[in-house]
């Protein structure tokens, strides 16, 4: 599945870095491809495992793609993803996947469509806002909430502040937690942001992703505005290494996080160890 | 059914030598491994599991997985020959025979084939010998396998006085036997001896559903105060599968590697960036026993202990899990 | 009153009056040869407390669990335990005030693998345990209280802790070398050696940061290799020869003769030195000394 020349899923397939975005002062976007286009088509919310061959391999969700390529949204947190930052276009890279199962957005349809998001969690929304964008007569109205740190950890401003707005029945609104002299939108944790907007949770679907405790906070405010858990659908992560279920790090419970995630709803969460 | 005198052992193993390598277990120092048949050697093949389980044949400590050239922007790999090799493994106790059926469902089956165990495991063959005595520490009987009878092997073999009789069990096995004919008499009138009767034995119904409650419970923390966090009980489990990938680089040249992991390090679910899920040795522990007891009947349909007594023979400050069995079940919640 | 009663009613009047918190010794375990660590914390628990000759563990290391709580804790102690608890009191790795010591006095201790495979009846003719043959200090060298055992056995002289140095320096280089190569590749790097270690007490091993490229996770005998003798050179000069590490290898490597081998050059090199013996002298690889003579060679 991974690899078309040996059939091994733990082997790699070489790709290219064709692009870089900076985001933000520590992310970054990588246009990756091959030589025959994208290396393969990602479900939204569906990982991949980019490896620097002489460094390391991680995995990351796949926040875009194009007819000819991926894009990966990468924080610079540790040794690879530093490498990774330091890498210029034409690199050389391995990547292996896709991995995982993605958002449902089959059972999504015909459903008006929350996604909330801070800082780099709005990587993986991406995949998925975009998934509805191109598909945008099955879905209702699209309201994107995402907040930063300060206005320069925004990620994919463009997106923000142009694209999406743009969009027919599609909703923006952005805030930091801290403002700079140039900012002159709302200030505020995303939570109580949130709280604030009272998205009504009639026939929605919300799909959270951010730091840990901005996900569980944020769960309490959508229960308090009435959302019930299979309304709920979040994204976890946890350290990987094989990302094909085997090599057991990244289980919670009986469910590896690599294979039967990285997406749940909150129903499925509330049935699994509170381990991550 | 055949037998074999027990002085013709040695000529057994060389005759299945014959374009393959023959694992069986030796004496090294003072304890007893499996290891390549070279014509001599201690043979161990008395009662008792080895220290190792053989889980290695397939699933080695260490194995490469490609080798890579990078320098600069460039940079490209190789995938390695897969294990070409044949091999026979003598002497598997009835605990580590199912211990490969278990390991078969994590390598083999939900959604992917792991390559390189699945190779290895095709092109070994593997030979069973029945026990007839127990060890204090044994108990697998408990999860419903019979000590004088393997299951999934091509070939078992049952000790009786003077020799072994050796009865094949697949198309393979039956090779096997044919390839050795000059060696093995029909067996004609000879019994099989009775199976070995662990007195340890552990209760089993209504565990899982009693652990899916105590997630929370702080027996773990009480139980995981002596433990040391070493990976004795995991890499001399036969059924512990977990393993690391990362890379060595020497300049530009360098291949990426598997090997042994466990669950009881606390770097295993370390992430980049320092945030933990399993902080202290008390979630480390608890995963282990979970995984074996309540995880993997969920995902697999069966435990992952096959009673083989290792983690409690080794253990160094005696975490053992039929006791943690028995506690569980006492536990208020 | 049997040296276990005694136990027993210390640990009990301990937790009653509140002077800790938690006892730490020994209780028993599945098999008769088998007396684990045990974590008192009510004095309702206080019966659980054995004394045997299978009380083989050195508690000291479990010292660093609670070393950033404030827990109060007791710890029995036998002589080389002892000797380890004054090594962690001289690295500041516990604070003394949180700490009460009942010492035992150690009549030497049993064998639990050879009893494992002789059996109950043979309890009494039991080989001493390895780690305590020429054991030379039998009796804590620090406490709060000392309790007497029953009898006090026959340890064998302290020079039978160097036999096994003297057969591998009878060795020619290659014999030595294949000797080591042979036992460590087997080594599994399970690192029960060094968890079990109260000498080890780094916050951060080195081995367990596989990112600094000092020693990879793959075992292969360089690796195993490079353990070994890092390990051994870490505790140098503060190994207390309590033999936990030689006891709990899976393998059975021969780890004590590696230890012992570098103890018996530190005495060569240093003038002689006991590890944990006294809270004042500093270990010999720790201490700065101008007139040291390597130092007045090298100027
Ligand atoms: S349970 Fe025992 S063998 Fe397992 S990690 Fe803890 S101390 Fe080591
Ligand atoms: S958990 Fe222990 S007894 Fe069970 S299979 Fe593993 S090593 Fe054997
Ligand atoms: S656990 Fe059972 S099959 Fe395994 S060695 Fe013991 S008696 Fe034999
Ligand atoms: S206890 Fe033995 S096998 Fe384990 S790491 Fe130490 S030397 Fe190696
Ligand atoms: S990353 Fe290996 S099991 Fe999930």
């Amino acid at each position: 599945m991974a690899d078309v020349a040996t059939g091994n899923p733990l082997v790699p397939m070489p790709a290219r870095i064709v692009k870089i975005v900076e985001e933000t002062p520590d992310t970054k976007t990588f246009y990756i491809s091959t030589d025959q286009g994208k290396p393969f088509t990602p479900k939204p919310g569906q990982c991949v495992m980019l490896s620097l061959l002489d460094v390391g391999e991680g995995m990351f969700s796949v926040t875009s793609q194009g007819p000819d390529h991926l894009e990966i949204a990468i924080r610079k947190v540790g040794v690879l993803t530093t490498a990774l930052h330091e890498a210029e276009v034409g690199q050389v890279v391995g990547i292996r996947g896709p991995y995982g199962n993605g958002f449902p957005v089959e059972e999504m349809k015909g459903k008006d469509m929350l996604f909330i998001a801070g800082g780099i969690g709005l990587a993986p929304v991406r995949s998925v806002i975009n998934y509805c964008i191109e598909h945008r007569e099955d879905y209702g109205h699209l309201w994107i909430i995402y907040g930063a740190r300060t206005p320069t950890d925004l990620c994919f401003k463009e997106d923000l502040f142009n694209n999406w707005p743009k969009v027919e029945n599609c909703r923006v609104d952005v805030t930091v937690d801290r403002a700079d002299e140039k900012w002159t939108g709302p200030v505020g944790f995303v939570p109580p942001f949130v709280e604030q907007l009272k998205p009504s949770p009639e026939n929605r679907i919300a799909i959270v992703c951010g730091p840990p405790i901005m996900i569980k906070l944020v769960l309490e405010t959508l229960a308090k505005l009435g959302y019930n858990d299979e309304q709920i659908i979040t994204t976890l992560e946890m350290r990987m290494k094989c990302g094909i279920g085997k090599c057991g790090r990244c289980n919670l419970g009986s469910k590896y996080i690599c294979l039967d995630g990285p997406v749940f709803t909150f129903a499925q969460l509330k049935l699994l160890p509170s381990e991550y | 059914m055949y037998k074999l005198a027990t002085e013709k052992l040695p000529e057994l193993l060389q005759c299945w030598s014959q374009g393959a390598t023959v694992y069986v277990p030796q004496k090294v120092g003072e304890v007893t491994l499996f290891r390549p048949f070279k014509g001599q050697g201690d043979l161990a093949l008395g009662e008792g599991n080895t220290l190792e389980p053989p889980k290695d044949l397939f699933f080695p400590r260490t194995e490469k997985l490609y080798d890579y050239w990078a320098s600069g922007k460039e940079a490209r790999l190789e995938p390695v020959e897969l294990h070409p090799d044949r091999a026979v493994l003598v002497g598997v106790r009835s605990c580590d025979a199912r211990s490969f059926l278990l390991l078969d469902q994590v390598f083999l089956t939900r959604g992917y084939v792991d390559e390189f165990y699945k190779k290895r495991r095709e092109n070994t063959a593997v030979v069973a010998l029945a026990c007839t005595q127990a060890a204090p520490t044994c108990f697998c009987t408990s999860f419903g396998i019979d000590p004088g009878r393997a299951e999934g092997v091509d070939v078992q073999m049952w000790p009786v006085p003077g020799g072994y009789l050796l009865e094949a069990l697949t198309p393979r096995g039956e090779e096997m036997l044919k390839q050795a004919s000059g060696l093995l008499a029909p067996a004609e009138g000879e019994k099989i001896p009775a199976p070995a009767q662990p007195s340890l034995q552990v209760e089993l119904e209504g565990l899982v559903e009693k652990l899916q409650k105590m997630f929370d419970h702080p027996y773990w923390g009480e139980l995981s105060r002596k433990c040391l966090g070493c990976a004795i009980c995991t890499y001399l489990c036969p059924t512990c599968h977990c393993f690391d990938i990362d890379c060595e680089t020497i300049e530009t040249s360098g291949y990426r590697f598997r090997c042994w992991d466990t669950c009881l390090f606390a770097h295993y679910t370390l992430m980049a960036g320092g945030r933990n899920p399993r902080p202290t040795r008390k979630e480390r522990l608890r995963n282990r026993l979970l995984h074996k007891l309540q995880y993997f009947v969920e995902r697999y349909g069966q435990f992952a202990c096959v009673g083989c007594g290792r983690c409690l023979e080794l253990c160094p400050v005696n975490v053992d899990i039929t006791k943690v069995i028995r506690d569980v079940k006492e536990v208020s919640l | 009153m049997s040296l276990q009663d005694k136990m027993r009613e210390r640990a009990r009047e301990l937790l009653e009056s509140g002077a800790v918190n938690m006892v730490i010794g020994w209780e028993k375990g599945t098999f008769w040869y088998l007396s684990p660590p045990a974590f008192i914390t009510t004095p309702e628990e206080a019966d659980r407390l054995v004394w045997d000759e299978f009380c083989l563990n050195n508690l000291s290391k479990y010292l660093l669990d609670y070393r950033n709580t404030d827990d109060k804790i007791a710890l029995f102690v036998k002589g080389c335990d002892s000797r380890n608890v004054v090594r962690l009191l001289q690295d500041n790795q516990f604070p003394r005030e949180r700490l009460y010591l009942l010492g035992i006095k150690c009549p030497g201790l049993k064998d639990s693998r050879a009893a494992s495979l002789l059996g109950e009846e043979k309890r009494a003719e039991l080989p001493l345990a390895p780690k305590c043959v020429g054991c030379t200090h039998p009796e804590p060298v620090i406490y709060d209280e000392l309790l007497e055992a029953g009898v006090s056995g026959d340890l064998g002289s302290p020079e039978k802790r160097f036999e096994d140095v003297e057969k591998i320096e009878a060795m020619s280089y290659d014999e030595r070398y294949a000797f080591w190569v042979n036992a460590y590749a087997r080594c599994i790097r399970c690192y029960a050696c060094r968890n079990v270690c109260p000498a080890c007490d780094c916050r951060e091993c080195i081995f367990d940061r596989t990112q600094t490229g000092w020693c990879g996770k793959q075992m292969g005998l360089t690796q195993n290799m490079f353990f070994a003798i890092t390990r051994a050179l870490h505790v140098a000069g503060r190994c207390t020869e309590c033999g936990e590490c030689e006891r709990v290898c899976p393998q059975r490597l021969p780890i004590m003769t590696l230890n012992r081998k570098i103890i018996k050059e530190l005495n060569a090199l240093f003038g002689p030195y006991e590890a944990g013996v006294s809270l004042e002298a500093k270990p010999p690889v720790v201490e700065y000394r101008p007139d040291d003579p390597d130092f007045e060679e090298r100027r």
